[in-house]
């Protein structure tokens, strides 16, 4: 009985992580750059409604994803236009943006899905994969994954990769940093943090789309409930670094799947003390009291050449 | 912004005096589009524009009562605009009106229901919306705190000090230990017991049937308050030196902390008023859900204002009319009024993006 409610609690704790780990990774790379996107969960929405329309309306989850994909590149791409190029304020936009995604999504969703909001669209099939399902207690939890899911963790190797071992990650880091000493060395400081964007949106896209497609087989309005808030937490948390960004990422997962786990054991813990528990933890995180870390100099200033 | 010579300085002075026009222009024009474009999705989806138009309007101005309502709603808004100006004078951008609303609505609820409905002399409602205002100031001011003691970000803070506040509302609704009226029925929802009849605020108008209270009175101060703090007081221009170089002011003999955590406080005090209003003014019981949305339409009139007192008046009875009018039109001619987030968002996209058009020519 413990066992059983155990592997339900490390799945769905796992399912409710994988789409903060995209957005979080993808936000990760961007602010290194010195670009926030509080956009992200704008992103995050559309991409999720996006990807459950072209889903249902092709068939194909995986068109569903690439739709949905391609949205929430559009909308990074208008995010590095406006903070980038036009300097604008990028927390001011990013709220812009996140107004705007509920207000659409939720829009399109009456027009579009209204009458049939019932039916569940086309998603992916769980993975069963057998060699993983034999490790005790978290094996089943683990196995019982879409393919998706394990893409968000090889995303954030590739991040690691990129970042750490190619000329792109260092342009990246080094216009984070020192904006103007980059772009004295040659290396373009608007392209960087354009591409910045763009990776933090197509990861975005992805976690979004996981959310409809991979995970719950349908849009509900809002679906996203802020999980993009929760992954620029994440990166806060992981200080900037891929591989605690992710620790903090599961973490909030898990945090989010205890409100199913405490009252299926009959614990008498307030709900609303584990919803708040990942916020809590974040304002612990950033007010530097867990560890010191240092975000990224240039973190939301935009550059002007020769100013 | 630092000038370096006086020539310079004048001529800056003098491209500032032509940007007037265009500060006031920028928000009007971008408001004018975003409704332009709210139209065009309302025609699209073959849904009358004009019958649209009309729910639209009898929902925002029809009636008294619907005028008193859609003030009611501006009243907040304004309260929580103008905090979101004056943090934004000591350079800070208060982005967690929605918590510090969370926290005044509470807080004053619990007031309400536990011993203020007795007092004498108006104290009644006077004590739970003072208590509200603590709560709203504290939850600010611990965003100050931060941001002066430890460099916390106060977009970050403010913002996830609404994440938290939220969940605490829903657990003060959902436990009977805490603000939830007893069960009576099998329909009992997860709410407060309505506060008593002597914490409501008093109506203006009595006698024909508009919900207009007293709130209006309260607004009306704070706003002159500000306007006069930020404007015409040593205090606004301090705020002013230390959100344009903190560093200069700390060297000048101000105690920079000081005024960040008390430009924080203020501001979420204000929040704070605004949501113990919502409740003792019009919605009388307290939901998990009662603030929902008026947080970021607060700060979308705090920046429509650029800075302005008169421009947060302005901007809250336009979101304040555009909110009564979109749920009418919802509700009577079935057009979502999810279109008026789509126009808030173009909105505030559009104001932001532009801000390059009224900021360079100043700094350059």
């Amino acid at each position: 009985m413990i066992d059983e409610q155990m592997a339900v609690f490390i799945g769905s704790g796992l399912r409710l992580a994988v789409p903060i780990i995209f957005a979080a990774t993808g936000e990760m790379l961007s602010e290194r750059a010195g670009v926030l996107n509080l956009s992200l969960d704008g992103m995050m929405l559309m991409s999720a409604f996006t990807a459950a329309l072209a889903s249902w309306a092709t068939g194909s989850p995986l068109l569903g994803v690439a739709a949905g994909v391609l949205v929430a590149m559009a909308v990074a791409a208008v995010q590095a236009v406006l903070s980038v190029t036009l300097r604008a304020n990028q927390l001011v936009v990013g709220i812009g943006f996140n107004i705007l995604a509920l207000g659409s999504t939720t829009f399109l969703y009456r027009e579009i899905f209204g009458p049939l909001s019932r039916d569940p669209i086309p998603g992916f099939a769980q993975l069963n994969l057998p060699w993983l399902a034999h490790i005790p207690v978290i094996g089943p939890a683990l196995a019982n994954q879409t393919g998706l899911a394990y893409v968000s963790i090889l995303m954030v190797v590739v991040t690691w990769l990129i970042l750490k071992y190619t000329s792109f990650g260092l342009a990246v880091r080094a216009v984070g940093e020192d904006p103007r000493a980059a772009d004295k060395a040659g290396i373009s400081v608007a392209k960087t943090r354009y591409l910045g964007v763009l990776y933090a949106g197509i990861l975005a896209g992805l976690g979004g789309a996981f959310m409809s497609v991979a995970d719950s087989n349908t849009f509900t309005e809002n679906m996203t409930k802020g999980a993009g808030y929760l992954a620029i937490t994440a990166v806060i948390f992981g200080g900037w670094n891929p591989w605690y960004t992710l620790a903090a990422c599961l973490l909030f997962g898990f945090a989010t799947a205890l409100q199913f786990l405490v009252p299926a054991l009959q614990l008498d813990v307030p709900v609303a003390l584990l919803l708040l528990l990942p916020y809590l933890l974040a304002l612990v995180a950033i007010a530097g009291f867990v560890g010191k870390s240092r975000q990224p100099s240039a973190l939301t200033i935009p550059f002007e050449r020769g100013g | 912004m630092v000038m370096k010579n006086p020539k310079l300085a004048r001529v800056a002075k003098g491209a500032r005096l032509e940007l007037v026009p265009l500060q006031v222009l920028v928000p009007v024009v971008s408001t004018i589009i975003a409704l332009g474009i709210g139209l065009l999705i309302i025609a699209a989806t073959g849904a009358s524009v004009l019958e649209a138009i009309e729910a639209f309007w009898d929902g925002m101005a029809g009636s008294d009562f619907n005028i008193g309502a859609s003030i009611n709603r501006a009243i907040s808004l304004a309260l929580v605009g103008l905090g979101f100006i004056f943090a934004s004078r000591a350079n800070l951008t208060n982005v967690g009106g929605e918590g510090q609303i969370a926290m005044g609505g509470m807080f004053a609820t619990a007031a309400a229901l536990h011993g203020a409905g007795d007092l004498p002399l108006g104290l009644a409602f006077i004590v739970p919306l003072a208590v509200g205002t603590i709560a709203g100031a504290v939850w600010g001011g611990l965003a100050g705190f931060l941001k002066a003691a430890r460099g916390t970000n106060e977009v970050i803070s403010t913002l996830l000090l609404s994440f938290i506040a939220l969940p605490l509302v829903y657990w003060s609704v959902e436990s009977f230990h805490l603000l939830r009226k007893p069960i009576s029925d099998v329909s009992s929802l997860p709410e407060s017991a309505e506060i008593p009849d002597t914490t409501k605020l008093p109506l203006l108008f009595p006698d024909n049937g508009s919900p207009l209270h007293i709130g209006l009175l309260i607004a009306a101060i704070a706003v002159v308050v500000v306007w006069l703090v930020l404007k015409h007081s040593t205090l606004g221009l301090r705020l002013r030196a230390v959100g344009l170089n903190a560093t200069a002011s700390r060297r000048a003999g101000m105690r920079t902390s000081f005024y960040v955590i008390l430009a924080m406080t203020v501001s979420g005090g204000l929040g704070g008023l605004g949501g113990a209003i919502m409740i003792l003014g019009q919605q009388f019981y307290l939901t998990s859900d009662f603030s929902s949305g008026y947080g970021f339409d607060g700060l979308v009139v705090g920046l429509l204002s650029r800075g302005s007192a008169v421009g947060v008046v302005i901007g809250a009875l336009l979101f304040g009319f555009l909110r009564s009018g979109s749920i009418n039109m919802e509700i009577s001619a079935h057009v979502p009024s999810a279109v008026v987030l789509i126009c808030q968002g173009l909105i505030v996209i559009v104001i932001a993006g532009s801000a390059i058009l009224t900021n360079r020519k100043v700094t350059r």
